[in-house]
């Protein structure tokens, strides 16, 4: 578990995501899955690190608010 | 189905060759590759471009359906589009993924391994019997299967090792962030790739033209986000087809990501061997990973075919397969990556120099020892490069 509330999360958009991977081993806390052609975020564990952002071939993660 | 003893995930090149080596070494196995989607071989995430030595070691493209164009020339474009033509010669393949990977599950299947598509792998755990017990999901439903050795051919992904406990993770000065275009009439050599490098074209990586046919390619790039500025590869690859074919039609479009590091430090845990993409089994310098891939899939599955001979599928058991993949390939890789890491330190400049020199060299005595040695006499910043790769 982090141990600070990030101020902003990565979100993935499905509309954009072509389901690649590329983003997966980038998480350094391995909080980014693909199953059953879906990619997910888990924001419970994203640090805000934003290191899956700038990768993204087609700029489908963005940093948003952690509400 | 549920029990196996090798159950393969992941039915790209890695993993269809380690299912049909394993069940070639030993037909008594029961032996199954898992293919998420609906179909082997696609979606293409890749630039198909494949050397011709390492391909016959496990398929002869004369006349076959999956050999798109044979490759005789390399041509390099400098960053001010200088070309430099570098070789004459056997030089390589470019593919058709979809009906090569076909092609590979086609052996496994011939060699009696069963090959399930639409099947995913959703998570696995070690049971008390010792064996995985891995959750595969296939048209709605959930099951468990059990196996003696999983191998993980999962690609850039790499859940099978993570799963397993070993760290697949990359820094993201090693990720390549690729997008490519299939373009349809374009003036190009169809007897040659081009390779094009540039800061404003692929910072961090390279631009690449693999023809398909006659005017027919695959137009793509690859860069480090790292060293851009701002915008995603998408976006550079606009830009550059927008300059170099502004004209031309595009009829497929693919992304994905290249891990240019090393060999994951451990590719094996109890009952577990990685390969390919999945263990970051790349040569980091060309991003190539087709052959890397077979060979480390071939190495997987003798060794699970060995192992399960012999009763013992532990970690110290399956110790041998990191061995002897670092033997054949990981520790050249090690090499790659040092020569990758001085060769960032320079510039356009440098790159449109060196062009103009090698152009000087007579096409006929163009062999990369002169280049290099006519390079290093007229560019030292080379010298730190060439001492890495003695290092």
């Amino acid at each position: 578990m982090r141990r600070v509330t990030p101020a902003e999360i990565a979100v993935v958009d499905l509309a954009v995501c072509d389901r690649c991977g590329l983003c997966l081993p980038l998480c350094p806390p391995e909080s980014i899955h693909l199953e059953l052609n879906v990619l997910t975020v888990d924001g419970t564990t994203c640090t805000g690190c934003e290191k899956c952002v700038g990768p993204c071939p087609v700029g489908a993660l963005a940093m948003v608010a952690n509400a | 189905m549920p029990d196996l003893d090798v159950l393969v995930v992941g039915g790209g090149p890695a993993g269809a060759v380690a299912a049909w080596q394993a069940k070639e070494a030993a037909p008594e196995l029961e032996v199954a590759l898992l293919e998420r989607d609906r179909a082997v071989g696609s979606p293409v995430r890749c630039a198909e471009g494949v050397g011709d030595a390492g391909l016959r070691e496990f398929a002869t493209p004369e006349g076959a359906d999956w050999a798109a164009r044979k490759i005789t020339r390399v041509i390099f474009l400098a960053p001010d589009d200088t070309e430099v033509k570098v070789a004459e010669r056997d030089v390589g393949w470019v593919l058709d993924r979809t009906r090569f990977d076909a092609h590979l599950a086609a052996q496994a299947a011939t060699a009696k391994a069963e090959v399930l598509v639409g099947t995913e792998a959703t998570g696995m755990t070690r049971a008390a019997d010792g064996r995985w017990h891995v959750r595969v999901k296939h048209r709605g439903a959930e099951e468990i299967y059990r196996a003696r050795v999983v191998i993980g051919a999962d690609g850039v992904e790499a859940m099978v090792g993570r799963w397993a406990g070993l760290d697949t993770r990359v820094p993201a000065r090693d990720m390549e962030s690729c997008a490519q275009y299939v373009l349809q009439g374009i003036n190009c050599d169809p007897d040659a790739i081009y390779l094009q490098f540039g800061d404003r074209i692929a910072p961090g990586g390279y631009a690449w033209i693999f023809p398909r046919g006659i005017g027919v390619a695959n137009v793509g790039l690859g860069l480090v986000a790292l060293k851009t500025d701002g915008r995603n590869a998408r976006a550079y690859l606009d830009d550059w087809v927008a300059r170099r074919y502004p004209t031309a039609a595009r009829t497929g479009f693919t992304v994905g990501g290249v891990i240019v590091h090393t060999t994951i430090k451990r590719t094996y845990a109890d009952g577990v061997m990685i390969a390919g993409d999945a263990a970051h089994m790349i040569n980091p310098l060309s991003g190539g990973g087709i052959v890397n891939a077979m060979k480390a899939g071939r190495l997987a599955g003798c060794t699970a075919a060995a192992a399960i001979r012999e009763g013992d599928t532990s970690e110290k058991r399956l110790a041998s397969y990191h061995k002897a993949w670092m033997d054949l390939l990981g520790d050249d890789h090690l090499k790659h990556y040092r020569i990758k890491q001085a060769l960032e330190d320079l510039d356009d400049s440098f790159f449109n120099g060196l062009a103009r020199t090698v152009n000087g060299i007579p096409p006929e005595k163009r062999s990369l020892g002169r280049i290099f040695a006519h390079a290093l006499v007229k560019h030292p910043q080379l010298i730190p490069v060439a001492a890495r790769f003695f290092l």
